[in-house]
C-alpha cells in the first residue's frame, strides 16, 4: 500500500516535472517567436532610418525640395538634383501601367470567364511562371532582343513621321534610335507587372459568387455585360489595389530597367535614354564617393517613400492576396 | 409536416388550375448530363400559360435542372449537355443557333439567394432594361417604378432609389432581383427556390407576389417546401431520380395522386 | 433560318413581343471583347515563350562542359567558365534561406498561433506583405549602410543577410497562411492531451502544414536565387574561386551575368547566356518543383 502510494507520487512528482521543463520550452519557444516578428518590424525601422541618416548630407545640401527639383547631376562639381530620375521613374511606371493593366485584365477575364478548363491551368502556369522569371533575364531579352525592334520598327518610322512637328516632335522624336530610352523601359515594365496583376485580379475575380454571376447571365447580359456591369464593380477596390501593387513593383524594379533605359543624366524625350531612381542607384553606387553616394542614399529615400505608399494603399485595398 | 393543412391549401389553388391554356413551355423527350453523368431521363412536360408550376422531389431528383435549362443558364458550364426539345415560342431553344441573350430576357428567373447587383436600386432594376430597349429617361423611370410597386418594393425604397442595392435586406433584395427580372418584361419566370434564405414574413410576402405575378407571367417554381407548392401553385411535377413520376393539377398531386411515390413524399414519409 | 428553327413536333403559344429584341451593337462589343482577351493572353504566352526560346538558343550555344569547370575570365583572357560565380551564387542562396527560414517560420507561427488578431500581430502582418513587394534595390542599400560602410569592404555575409531579408517575408507569410489551414479540432485535440502550446506546434500542427511550409521556403529560394539588385553593393562579385572566405566580394551568378552581358568582350557575353539559361532554368524549376509540392498537399 505504502509502495503504491510511493509510487504514485514518485509518479505525480515526475508528470510535474516534465511540466516544468515543458513550461520552460514553451516559454522560450513563445519569446522566439515573438522575436522573430519583431524582426520583421526592426528591419522596416532599419530601412527607414538608414535612408534617412544616409541621405541627409545630399538633403541638408541642396535643401530637401532643391534635391527633388534640381535637375543637375553633375559629378564633377558635386551638384546633384534628383529630378530627372524622379521623372524618369514616374514616367516609365506610368508607361508599363497603361501597357500593362489591360492587357492584365484580359488576361484575368480569359483565365476565369472565358477559357475552356483544358486551358486555365497551363495558360495560369504560363502566367505565373513569367512572375518567377529574374529581372536580369527581361533586362537582358530587352537590350538585345526587343531594343533593337523598337529602333528598327517603332523609332526610325515614328522619327520620320513627327520630325520637325511643334510638341508632338518634341516628345516623340528621338535624336538616337538606339531602341533604348523611357518608351522601351515602360513595355519591358508592363511585361514584368502583367503576371502579378493578372493573377491578384484572377483570384478577386474568382472570390466572386457564381450565382451572382449566374444571375447576370440569367437577365441576358453579355459576357462583356457581365464582366463590365457586375464582376469589375463587384471585385472593386481589390482590382484597383492589385494594380497599385503592380505600380509599386514598376516603381522600384531595377535590374531590367538598368539595361534598357539608356542611363542619361537627363530626361528630353519619350523615346530617348533617361533614367529611373533605382537605376542610377544601381548605375553609380560602386563607384560613388562623399556626397554622390549621400545623394544616391537620397535617391533611395525618395523611392522608399513613394513605394511604400504605393504599396501601403495597395495593401489596404487588398485585404489579403496570396503570396506570388 | 401537417398533411391535412397541407391538402387544404393544395384544394383551394388547384381549383384555379386552367388546363385549357395555351402551353408557354412544352418539354419533349429531354435528356440532361452533368459530363457522363445522367441527370434527367425522358422528361416531357407541359408548362401553361399564366399557371404556376411547382416542380418538387427529394433533393438530387433533377428540379433544379430541370429549371436550369429553360434559360439555358447550364450552359456557362461545358461540360453539362441538354438532349431533347424545349418549345419556347414555337423555338426549340436547345437549337444552338437560339440567342442565348435573348431567350435569357425572355425567361427571367430568381435564384435561392438574393443577388442584387452592385450598384444603386434604380440601376439594378433599369439595368435589365436598358440592355434591350433604348428608351428615353422618363420610360426607363416609369419602367423602373412600375417594376418596383410590381414587386411591393417601391413604397420602401422610393426615397432611395441612388442607394446601393446591397444595404437592403435579405427579403427587399429578393424583391429587388424579381423586380429587376420583371423590369425586362418576360414571358416566363423561373424560381430556384426563392424563399429559402429568407425568414418566414419575407417568405410571406414573397408568395403574396407570386400569387399577383400569375396574372402576367408563366411561372416556374423549384421549392423543397411542400406546403409552400401546395399554396402558391395550380400545377404539380413530382419528380425523383431524374424522371417526372407525376405531374398534374396541384390538388390532384396532393389530395388524390396517382403513384405510390407520389403519395409516399407529399405525406411526408420519405424525402 | 427561321423555319429550321421551329420546332418539329410541337407548337405552343406564340410570343407577345416579337423575338429579335437583342441588338447587333451588344453582341459585337461582346465579340471584341472576347477578341481582346485572347489575343492579349496569347500575347503574354508568346512573350513567355519568345523569352524562353532566346535563353535556349543563345544559351545552349554557349554552353561548354568549362561553364562548370573553369572560373570566370578576367578582362581580355580567352575562354574561362562560371564555376565559381555559380558555387558563390549557391552558398549566398542557401545561407540566405538558412537564415531566413528559422526566422520566418518562427514569425509567421507568432501570427497564426500567438499573436492572432492582436494590434502588434496585425502590424507584423502589414509591414510583413508590404516587405514582400518592396524594391530588392532598397534592400541592399540598407545592407550596404549597416554592414557594407561599417565593414569597411563589400562581404559575401552582407550578400547572404540582404538576400536573407528579402526571402523572410515569403516564408512567413507562406507559414501563417499554412497554419492557419490547419483545423482548429487538430490543436484542441493536442491540447486535450495536456500538451503545451509549444509542444502542439512543433509535433502537430508544423508536421499537418509541413509541405505547404516546405513550398513556402523553396518560392523564397527561387525568388533570392536570381537577385541582382542587392547583390550589387553587398557581395558584389570578383573573378576567384571561393575561398572559405566570406569577407571581401563573392563570385555570383547574378551579378556575373549583369556584368558580362553589358561587356564588350564577346567570350563574356557567351558566359552571360549560359548563366542566365542556367539560373532561369534553375529557378523555374524550382518554381514548379515548390507547385508540385502544395498541389500534392491539396490533393491529400
Amino acid at each position: 500500500m505504502a509502495a503504491l502510494v510511493e509510487k504514485a507520487m514518485s509518479g505525480e512528482r515526475q508528470a510535474l516535472n516534465r511540466r516544468l521543463s515543458h513550461g520552460g520550452f514553451d516559454r522560450a519557444f513563445r519569446w522566439a517567436s515573438l522575436a522573430s516578428a519583431l524582426i520583421v518590424l526592426l528591419v522596416l525601422a532599419g530601412i527607414i532610418a538608414s535612408m534617412i541618416v544616409g541621405g541627409w548630407p545630399a538633403f541638408r545640401e541642396a535643401g530637401l525640395f532643391g534635391f527633388v527639383t534640381g535637375s543637375t547631376w553633375d559629378i564633377n562639381n558635386d551638384v546633384y538634383g534628383a529630378w530627372p530620375a524622379i521623372a524618369g521613374t514616374l514616367a516609365t511606371a506610368l508607361i508599363a501601367l497603361v501597357i500593362g493593366v489591360p492587357i492584365s485584365l484580359g488576361i484575368a477575364i480569359f483565365l476565369t470567364q472565358l477559357a475552356p478548363r483544358w486551358l486555365k491551368g497551363p495558360v495560369a502556369s504560363a502566367v505565373e511562371l513569367l512572375a518567377a522569371v529574374p529581372s536580369i533575364i527581361y533586362g537582358m531579352w530587352g537590350l538585345f532582343v526587343f531594343a533593337p525592334l523598337v529602333a528598327a520598327y517603332l523609332q526610325t518610322p515614328l522619327n520620320r513621321v513627327v520630325e520637325g512637328i511643334p510638341i508632338v516632335g518634341t516628345v516623340l522624336y528621338s535624336r538616337v534610335p538606339s531602341g533604348t530610352g523611357i518608351m522601351t523601359a515602360g513595355i519591358i515594365l508592363a511585361i514584368m507587372i502583367i503576371p502579378f496583376v493578372a493573377s491578384i485580379t484572377r483570384d478577386m475575380l474568382d472570390q466572386i459568387p457564381s450565382v451572382l454571376r449566374e444571375s447576370a447571365y440569367g437577365i441576358g447580359c453579355t459576357t462583356w455585360e457581365v464582366v463590365r456591369h457586375v464582376l469589375v464593380p463587384q471585385a472593386g477596390v481589390s482590382i484597383i489595389g492589385a494594380i497599385m501593387l503592380g505600380l509599386g513593383r514598376a516603381l522600384g524594379e531595377t535590374m531590367a530597367v538598368t539595361f534598357v533605359v539608356g542611363n542619361a543624366n537627363r530626361l528630353t524625350a519619350l523615346f530617348d535614354p533617361g533614367s529611373t531612381i533605382a537605376s542610377r542607384i544601381a548605375n553609380e553606387f560602386n563607384e560613388a564617393l562623399g556626397l554622390q553616394l549621400h545623394a544616391l542614399i537620397a535617391l533611395g529615400c525618395i523611392l522608399f517613400l513613394v513605394t511604400f505608399s504605393v504599396l501601403i494603399v495597395a495593401r489596404l485595398l487588398i485585404a489579403r492576396v496570396k503570396v506570388h | 409536416m401537417n398533411t391535412v393543412s397541407v391538402m387544404q391549401t393544395a384544394s383551394a389553388a388547384g381549383r384555379a388550375a386552367d388546363a385549357s391554356a395555351p402551353v408557354r413551355i412544352a418539354v419533349r423527350d429531354l435528356d440532361f448530363f452533368y459530363g457522363a453523368a445522367q441527370a434527367l431521363k425522358g422528361i416531357n412536360l407541359d408548362f401553361f400559360d399564366r399557371q404556376v408550376t411547382a416542380l418538387i422531389g427529394p433533393s438530387g431528383c433533377g428540379k433544379s435542372t430541370l429549371l436550369r435549362i429553360f434559360n439555358r443558364i447550364y450552359s456557362l458550364y461545358p461540360e453539362q449537355r441538354a438532349e431533347g426539345e424545349v418549345v419556347l415560342d414555337g423555338r426549340n431553344i436547345l437549337d444552338p443557333r437560339i440567342d442565348v441573350n435573348e431567350l435569357r430576357s425572355r425567361v427571367g428567373m430568381v435564384f435561392q439567394k438574393p443577388t442584387p447587383f452592385p450598384m444603386s436600386i434604380y440601376d439594378n432594376v433599369a439595368f435589365g432594361v436598358r440592355l434591350n430597349e433604348r428608351l428615353p429617361r422618363s420610360e426607363v423611370d416609369d419602367r423602373v417604378e412600375a417594376a418596383l410597386r410590381r414587386a411591393a418594393l417601391w413604397n420602401e425604397v422610393k426615397d432611395k432609389l441612388k442607394a446601393s442595392g446591397m444595404g437592403l435586406s435579405g427579403g427587399q433584395q429578393q424583391r429587388l432581383c424579381i423586380a429587376r427580372t420583371i423590369a425586362q418584361q418576360p414571358e416566363v419566370i423561373l424560381f430556384d427556390e426563392p424563399t429559402s434564405a429568407l425568414d418566414p414574413i419575407s417568405t410571406g410576402k414573397i408568395e403574396e407576389l407570386l400569387e399577383q405575378l400569375r396574372s402576367e407571367f408563366t411561372i416556374v417554381i423549384v421549392t423543397h417546401n411542400m406546403q409552400q407548392a401546395a399554396r402558391i401553385s395550380q400545377f404539380t411535377a413530382f419528380m425523383y431520380l431524374g424522371e417526372v413520376v407525376e405531374f398534374g393539377p396541384t390538388n390532384q398531386i396532393f389530395m388524390n395522386p396517382g403513384k405510390k411515390q407520389t403519395q409516399d413524399y407529399v405525406t411526408g414519409r420519405f424525402g | 433560318m427561321t423555319s429550321t428553327l421551329q420546332a418539329s413536333s410541337t407548337s405552343t403559344a406564340p410570343a407577345t413581343v416579337p423575338w429579335g429584341r437583342v441588338r447587333p451593337g451588344r453582341r459585337l462589343a461582346d465579340r471584341l471583347l472576347k477578341g481582346a482577351c485572347i489575343a492579349v493572353t496569347a500575347l503574354g504566352v508568346f512573350v513567355l515563350g519568345w523569352i524562353l526560346a532566346m535563353l535556349v538558343v543563345r544559351g545552349v550555344s554557349a554552353l561548354s562542359p568549362r561553364i562548370v569547370t573553369a572560373a570566370t575570365p578576367g578582362p581580355g583572357s580567352e575562354g574561362g567558365g562560371l564555376a565559381n560565380a555559380m558555387a558563390g551564387s549557391l552558398i549566398l542562396t542557401l545561407l540566405g534561406i538558412l537564415v531566413a527560414t528559422p526566422i520566418g517560420v518562427m514569425a509567421g507561427t507568432y501570427l497564426a498561433e500567438y499573436g492572432k488578431r492582436s494590434r502588434l500581430a496585425e502590424v507584423v502582418r502589414f509591414i510583413n506583405d508590404i516587405l514582400l513587394s518592396a524594391p530588392s534595390i532598397l534592400i541592399g542599400l540598407f545592407v550596404y549602410t549597416v554592414m557594407v560602410m561599417p565593414m569597411g569592404q563589400y562581404s559575401g555575409w552582407a550578400g547572404a543577410v540582404a538576400l536573407a531579408i528579402i526571402a523572410t517575408p515569403v516564408i512567413v507569410r507562406t507559414t501563417e497562411d499554412m497554419l492557419r489551414l490547419v483545423p482548429n479540432g487538430l490543436r484542441e485535440a493536442g491540447a486535450a492531451l495536456g500538451a503545451p502550446p509549444s509542444k502542439v506546434i512543433t509535433t502537430i500542427t508544423w508536421r499537418a502544414a509541413r509541405s505547404g511550409m516546405m513550398t513556402g521556403i523553396l518560392l523564397a529560394t527561387a525568388r533570392i536565387a536570381g537577385e541582382t539588385a542587392p547583390l550589387l553593393f553587398t557581395a558584389l562579385n570578383n573573378q576567384f574561386w571561393f575561398s572559405g572566405d566570406l569577407m571581401g566580394g563573392v563570385a555570383n551568378l547574378p551579378v556575373t551575368i549583369y556584368q558580362f552581358a553589358l561587356s564588350p568582350y564577346a567570350n563574356w557575353q557567351e558566359l552571360a547566356w549560359a548563366g542566365a539559361l542556367i539560373i532561369t532554368t534553375a529557378i523555374l524549376l524550382l518554381s514548379v518543383v515548390a507547385r508540385f509540392v502544395i498541389k500534392k498537399d491539396i490533393a491529400r
